[in-house]
């Protein structure tokens, strides 16, 4: 029961998932919280259980010390759940580090799998009608610095995952680098590179550079994990930035805020289309049961579709295609 | 060996007396139960949205309910179940249940209903229809969809000519006024709500002045008895069942009608199999899981209308009926036995410490239920 509007977002956001699908959520949390919380929105029930956790780890907490002190956390419990089969996925938009190490202590790692990678869909441009909007990026946190042989499961992991989720027949897999040349980035790089092109399973569109990233030239983008989690933030970062400036602009000149009411309705579609509410949260791989990171600061909207993107691996079984696609490279 | 064989036939003599006496015990109670009769129940039952899963979502649809054939007529999930164990379980307690309805529909439907009730073995004591033809014909199309007045005055005359003593389950939904006109209805005749005030709250109400008469004229008739037991609001439009604690403890907003299985069975009125027959309906007729079932049970429990203990002990009952999932360390059949024994045959339920019939204020209500468009006002009452 984490976040950053945790818990009204989260039980909002659980109670219109009750009424939308047919998913049975567990909350876990303080039991008399969420019931509190849910007298005051329309849910459905039958949907919805409730697991009693009397401790929470905050935004900006050691996730090694609250995890150690906190036995009864939310997101501790929550894992435990899951890997006991009570559930078979988790969601949380709490302190991420606290969630993959509370993944990493409950969840078993699927055979073969050396590192978990933390993905994260964004919108990009689209090459041809009918392309899905969303890339995946992976990993965007979860570790910290890879080999090749790490890299190259990053990407057989990625491709499962756009496959199942995104519908992507034969997601194309990019490697994020500084160069398109196959020997730039240094030697770890340049073996991923070798070796990802040698993979028959995997269609291995080559190197991508910074530019590239919100181009529609890879479905999948494969990088280590402090690169990826650099990328992501000053994605975010820009964004906050230009919509600071813009309406700053606005407040100053009039003929401004004419071009601005003008511009309104595309505006408000590039919006939608890069509203991190709509896509949910991004998945952990790597583990039998899925996990999936909603963002901080989800809304109850994000929580929702957090939820379904949950529902929609375990129904898609990611789990496993992944673990047929590891297997396929041992 | 002689001993023996005369401590055998002791024995055999020892089983047929208290047999006998068990008899001779029985026929005695039955027959003081039978000389002072228990009080009649009487079960009143809003028809569309309570019974019926009524669509009035679209002019189009409101037209298509005159010419639905009985058979075309949906019911709620469970609620057959529900009023056929209330007569059941009256009847078999030697008791008398009588179920009424009541309907804010023209009595030119009324053939389809019956039919429909019939189909679905409800053995119904009696259905009102509102006589639209009254109002339309005198170009009063106000009142046409006005339900307060015609609902309070039908209850008020089916008061008046019950058996005395009868105490009364009404049973409405979160879709029009139900839950307003019930409680009104039940601290009128329980001498809550003296008939200056009710007056008051219906001119504000803005009902037909011609129902104000009859209802005042009504009320004056009315011998105070606290009757009504409980109100059970269906949530069909999953209203936020917070926006009914101002109605107080007597008013149970129920998801569905298994959690109303469940309340009626803490307040005597069901036996357990009765709950596992509703149950069951809900798993066999309605796609219910035995999961589902199970949060349904825990949400009334979190919402304090079943005590924890007894939401364990009803859980595991349940459990053995096959009607919830088994629940980790369930104890076996020789301690749920003595569980039974030592809460007396009854579940620990909604706390008695619950003042069911707590003062509502109705001014304040009333001024909610206004701001919220003739629907539960929630935060505005706080």
């Amino acid at each position: 029961m984490g976040g950053d509007f945790a818990p009204e977002a989260v039980v909002k956001g659980v109670a219109q998932a009750s009424l939308s699908t047919t998913i049975e959520c567990v909350l876990v949390g303080n039991e008399a919280r969420i019931q509190a919380l849910l007298d005051t929105v329309s849910y459905d029930p039958a949907h919805i259980a409730i697991h009693h956790a009397s401790e929470t780890i905050g935004m900006g907490e050691s996730p090694k010390e609250a995890l150690r002190a906190k036995r009864d956390a939310s997101i501790a419990v929550g894992a435990g759940l899951v890997a006991r089969g009570r559930a078979q996925a988790l969601v949380s938009a709490g302190n991420t580090g606290a969630c993959i190490l509370a993944c990493a202590r409950e969840f078993r790692m699927l055979e073969g799998v050396r590192k978990t990678a933390l993905a994260s869909v964004f919108p990009r441009q689209t090459e041809y009608p009918g392309q899905d909007q969303l890339a995946l990026l992976l990993d965007v946190g979860a570790t910290v610095r890879c080999d090749a042989l790490d890299l190259v499961q990053f990407a057989v992991m990625g491709s499962a995952y756009a496959s199942r989720v995104s519908k992507v027949s034969r997601p194309r897999v990019g490697l994020l680098n500084m160069g398109v040349e196959p020997f730039k980035g240094g030697e770890v790089l340049a073996e991923t590179y070798r070796r990802l092109r040698e993979l028959p399973t995997i269609d291995f569109v080559g190197n991508i550079e910074g530019d590239d990233v919100a181009k529609g030239r890879a479905d999948v983008i494969v990088c280590e994990g402090l690169l990826g989690n650099v990328v992501l933030k000053l994605v975010e970062g820009i964004a906050e930035v230009v919509t600071g400036i813009a309406s700053n602009a606005v407040k100053q000149k009039r003929i401004w805020q004419v071009g601005m009411r003008l511009l309104s309705r595309d505006i408000r579609a590039i919006a939608r289309l890069t509203d991190y509410a709509k896509y949910g949260g991004a998945p952990l791989l790597g583990f039998e049961n899925v996990f999936i990171k909603a963002h901080g600061r989800s809304s109850a909207r994000a929580i929702e579709n957090a939820v379904k993107v949950a529902a929609k691996a375990v129904r898609d079984g990611v789990p496993q295609e992944i673990a047929a696609g590891i297997r396929a490279i041992r | 060996m002689r001993a023996a064989v005369r401590w055998r036939a002791v024995r055999v003599w020892l089983r047929a007396v208290r047999i006998r006496v068990r008899a001779a015990l029985r026929r005695w109670y039955r027959r003081l139960r039978g000389r002072r009769g228990p009080a009649p129940v009487i079960y009143r039952w809003d028809l569309d949205k309570t019974y019926l899963r009524s669509d009035f979502e679209s002019l189009r649809k409101i037209v298509r309910v005159p010419f639905e054939r009985a058979e075309d007529k949906i019911d709620e999930p469970g609620v057959v179940a529900l009023i056929q164990a209330l007569k059941r379980s009256a009847r078999d307690a030697d008791g008398q249940a009588f179920v009424y309805f009541i309907s804010a529909s023209p009595p030119q439907i009324g053939r389809a209903i019956r039919k429909k009730l019939d189909l679905d073995g409800i053995d119904a004591d009696g259905i009102v229809f509102k006589n639209q033809l009254h109002h339309l014909v005198r170009g009063r199309f106000r009142y046409l969809r006005e339900q307060i007045g015609y609902k309070l005055a039908e209850l008020l005359k089916a008061r008046l000519a019950a058996p005395a003593g009868a105490t009364e389950y009404l049973f409405g939904d979160d879709w029009e006024s139900d839950p307003l006109i019930y409680s009104l209805y039940a601290d009128l005749v329980g001498g809550r709500l003296d008939r200056e005030a009710l007056a008051e709250i219906l001119v504000r109400l803005r009902i037909d002045p011609a129902r104000l008469v009859e209802v005042k004229a009504l009320a004056e008739r009315l011998t105070h008895d606290d009757c009504v037991r409980r109100i059970f609001i269906n949530l069909q439009r999953r209203t936020p069942p917070g926006r009914f604690r101002f109605f107080g403890a007597r008013l149970v907003p129920a998801f569905n009608y298994f959690q109303t299985a469940v309340v009626l069975h803490l307040e005597g009125r069901l036996t357990l199999a009765d709950v596992a027959a509703v149950g069951r309906s809900l798993i066999e007729r309605s796609a219910y899981t035995r999961d589902q079932l199970r949060n349904s049970l825990d949400d009334l429990r979190r919402r304090g209308f079943i005590g924890p203990r007894g939401a364990v002990l009803l859980g595991q009952q349940l459990a053995a009926a096959a009607v919830l999932p088994d629940a980790p360390g369930r104890p076996g059949r020789a301690a749920l036995l003595w569980r039974r024994v030592r809460s007396g045959r009854r579940v620990p339920g909604a706390e008695d410490g619950h003042d069911r019939a707590a003062v509502i204020d109705y001014p304040r209500l009333v001024d909610a239920w206004l701001a919220g468009g003739g629907r539960p006002g929630g935060e505005e009452v706080a």
